[in-house]
């Protein structure tokens, strides 16, 4: 219990940080009512605005905003849970744009391209984006175990190459939908309505199916790393490659496995954008979730729960920082405050130092939990 | 362990201090409320109306679509400037200075209306709806999506909200097939870009001395094509020598400047010497790259767009493909404030003042003969006599009679 508790404590005061230190920015730049109204809007954006609801305003003024929140949280979870997963295994996967763009497309043709019943067309589209994900992922993870090329390097050059070839090629290219009369549209064709995400609240809000199933795959995730021989096995490979593969573990095959799923994961982040709000492969993907997933994994402890948990916040956060603006608050402050706390959460080492000094027993049994 | 436990509260306490600093805005926040709904009921003028606007991913200070559309609504409109997050009155003279020539002759003139702005920049292209959402929810009377990159945005926001009002700029309604349609409370407004391209091509085809101009568009949608069609056909017109080896290049993005300067770099070093931009964000790179070619000692010269460009390098920036996104935001909102506002496609051309060219304040040997050609062309535009093609295939059977 208090073992848990202290992983999580540097991640909790680096976000508590980098809320107050944003909030001194704001204080500086305007001034401190502005700052404070500018966070309770956006407390109102992300987890609805509950005093107007309670005055009798509409339901929608809550249901919307976290709705949205919600939207972004599950793509968050699952980008974060992509980073997480490799990190188990010891690598560090910087490619969850690239897989997650390449799932987007491969969602949006099946979705486009095949008419099937609802019950049919949705998994296969689901399943595509995953498979996509997944051999993307699967590129970098071959030429980590048989060429030696490090991860890193490989993941961060795929992300341009899927970039490139999704965005600069395919979606303006070959995908382009068929335009009548000289009319501009972006991206490629609208996805039938048979491969959507079902909406879960009507049309009030934009909640969709992935919410639950980014919290069921999270879930999957933990029960697959914590609870299977597969998963112990992944975890040993990551801690010691050298000393699992002395006990007989199949380290390359066990790496290979989480990258996969990491490809997997991230895939299927692009399929609940596709799937879920955008209908199409935008003309530019969204906001770059796929790298958001590691600062995440990494404020998460890489750890599905930690993870999950992260990524609620800070989707409620990034929905709810729109609504700075109606103040002129400038429109990144939220990626600022997730930047911020991945900074103090990179210096994690330290709070642990900090901590460990303030000790004077023998700290043999603290050894940090990577 | 209890040492532990200890940390831990200390810890949990340092936090809680943390948080408490954030908590002070609640009970300054349900007063806060009130007084920014009272505030309009102060003066006993009628009430401001709330016009709200989205703009896309290129953002506020784009010196293009983006800061066009800003203008209408914040210097035109509201007759405000924006500073620091807030708003604070422009003065006459800064209003003036931000109508181009071309329209400073407008009637009815250009005065503020009783308006208040509420704009919202768009970080991606999955937050335009509930962006637009949140507007209509913020009592907006007229919500604006700028741009056709909010199209399925404007058009699902207007379905749910079928009371509000909207004006979409750049696009019409289109359905899952990319038919247009209209529905009963969105107003839309498009453009001719192929008639100001075709005279800002016909300026570059007059002013060119290696014979060869070049195009750098955004992403290559319809739209952007049209400037190119017109922009390739008034360079026909003026200098067929240079039409044939035109090139038009595409970025692929309206919000990368990297790619536009890379993209204009390798037109210079082909030897052109007048570029003309269509590229949004993207443009500032073009700019820029012949910015500094001129530094280099290159005579050379780019064509901005949406709005007059001038002012990003004064010293190559021969004119601006205008494109009034302003003139149009500012007319919905004036139509609104008058009770005339109706939905409805909306084309905006030459003749009706909705595309130009802005003042061209640089010199260039034989500046006013070109300059009259030009203005004899915008002539047989008005007229009807000269059609400007819209797209590649119109471009294709396009002959030019000087």
């Amino acid at each position: 219990m208090g073992e848990r508790w202290r992983a999580a404590v540097p991640s909790i005061l680096s976000v508590a940080l980098a809320l107050v230190v944003c909030w001194i920015a704001i204080a500086l730049t305007r001034d401190t009512e502005v700052a404070s109204n500018a966070y309770l809007q956006m407390l109102y954006g992300g987890i609805g605005q509950w005093p107007r609801y309670l005055d009798g305003g509409d339901l929608a003024v809550i249901v919307r905003p976290l709705g949205e929140a919600a939207s972004k949280a599950a793509l968050l979870i699952l980008t974060g849970l992509s980073v997480a997963v490799a990190f188990k295994a010891g690598l560090f996967n910087i490619g969850a744009q690239g897989q997650m763009v390449v799932g987007a497309l491969a969602a949006a043709v099946v979705g486009a391209q095949l008419s099937a019943h609802a019950l049919l067309h949705l998994p296969l589209a689901l399943l595509a984006a995953a498979v996509a994900g997944a051999l993307w992922a699967l590129i970098a993870a071959a030429l980590k175990l048989w060429r030696g090329v490090h991860e890193v390097i490989s993941t961060i050059m795929l992300n341009w190459v899927a970039v490139t070839l999704v965005d600069n090629w395919l979606v303006v290219g070959p995908l382009r939908p068929t335009v009548t009369g000289g009319h501009s549209v972006s991206g490629t064709a609208e996805i039938f309505p048979t491969a959507h995400l079902p909406r879960l609240l009507g049309d009030i809000s934009r909640m969709n199916l992935g919410f639950p199933m980014a919290l069921a795959v999270a879930a999957f995730v933990w029960a697959w790393l914590i609870r299977t021989r597969r998963g112990f096995e992944t975890r040993a490979a990551g801690l010691g490659p050298e000393a699992a593969r002395a006990a007989g573990i199949p380290v390359k095959q066990r790496m290979a496995e989480a990258m996969g799923l990491a490809g997997a994961l991230a895939g299927l982040a692009g399929a609940v954008l596709v799937l879920g709000t955008e209908f199409r492969y935008p003309g530019v993907l969204g906001a770059p979730y796929g790298f958001d997933g590691i600062a995440i994994s990494l404020i998460g402890n890489n750890n599905p729960l930690g993870v999950t948990i992260t990524a609620l916040f800070f989707g409620a956060l990034r929905a709810g920082g729109t609504r700075m603006q109606l103040l002129g608050v400038h429109k990144s402050f939220p990626e600022l405050i997730q930047g911020l706390a991945l900074l103090f959460v990179a210096g994690r080492l330290v709070w642990l130092a900090l901590l460990r000094r303030r000790r004077t027993q023998p700290a043999s049994a603290e050894v940090p939990r990577a | 362990m209890t040492r532990t436990l200890r940390l831990s509260t200390v810890a949990l306490v340092a936090l809680l201090g943390a948080c408490k600093k954030e908590e002070p805005p609640t009970p300054t926040a349900p007063a806060q409320q009130p007084q920014a709904e009272a505030k309009p009921a102060e003066p006993p003028a009628p009430k401001a109306l709330k016009i709200g606007l989205v703009i896309d991913v290129g953002g506020r200070g784009d010196h293009s679509f983006n800061d066009a559309a800003l203008r209408g609504l914040e210097t035109w409109a509201a007759g405000k400037r924006y500073e620091g997050g807030k708003y604070a009155p422009a003065s006459a003279e800064e209003v003036k200075q931000s109508i181009t020539q071309d329209l400073a002759n407008l009637q009815p003139p250009i005065t503020a209306l009783n308006v208040e702005p509420l704009v919202i920049q768009s970080k991606s292209p999955e937050d335009y709806e509930p962006n637009l959402d949140l507007l209509v929810e913020q009592g907006s009377d007229l919500t604006i999506g700028n741009g056709f990159l909010l199209e399925s945005a404007v058009e699902a926001t207007a379905k749910k909200q079928p009371k509000a009002k909207f004006l979409l700029v750049d696009s019409l309604i289109l359905d899952a097939e990319n038919k247009p349609y209209s529905l009963p409370n969105v107003r839309t407004v498009t453009f001719k870009e192929n008639e100001g391209s075709f005279l800002v091509g016909a300026l570059a085809g007059l002013v060119s001395k290696t014979g060869k101009v070049g195009f750098v568009g955004g992403m290559e949608v319809p739209i952007i094509k049209r400037f190119e069609a017109g922009y390739r056909a008034g360079v026909k017109t003026t200098n067929a020598k240079a039409a044939p080896g035109l090139v038009a290049v595409y970025t692929g993005s309206f919000d990368n400047v990297a790619a536009g300067k890379q993209v204009a770099q390798d037109l210079l070093k082909k030897g052109v010497d007048v570029i003309f931009q269509a590229a949004g964000a993207d443009g500032l790179g073009v700019i820029q790259a012949v910015k500094e070619a001129r530094a280099a000692g290159k005579q050379v010269w780019v064509i901005g767009v949406d709005s007059d460009q001038s002012h990003v390098a004064p010293e190559v920036v021969l004119t601006s493909m205008l494109k009034h996104v302003d003139l149009a935001i500012y007319h919905a909102c004036r139509d609104l404030t008058e009770g005339k506002f109706a939905a409805g496609d909306v084309v905006l051309g030459l003749k009706e003042g909705g595309v130009g060219y802005a003042e061209v304040r640089l010199d260039f040997p034989g500046k006013a003969e070109a300059l009259q050609k030009v203005e004899a062309l915008r002539q047989r535009i008005n007229s009807g006599e000269l059609k400007v093609p819209g797209t590649m295939d119109e471009f294709a059977a396009f002959q030019a009679t000087p």
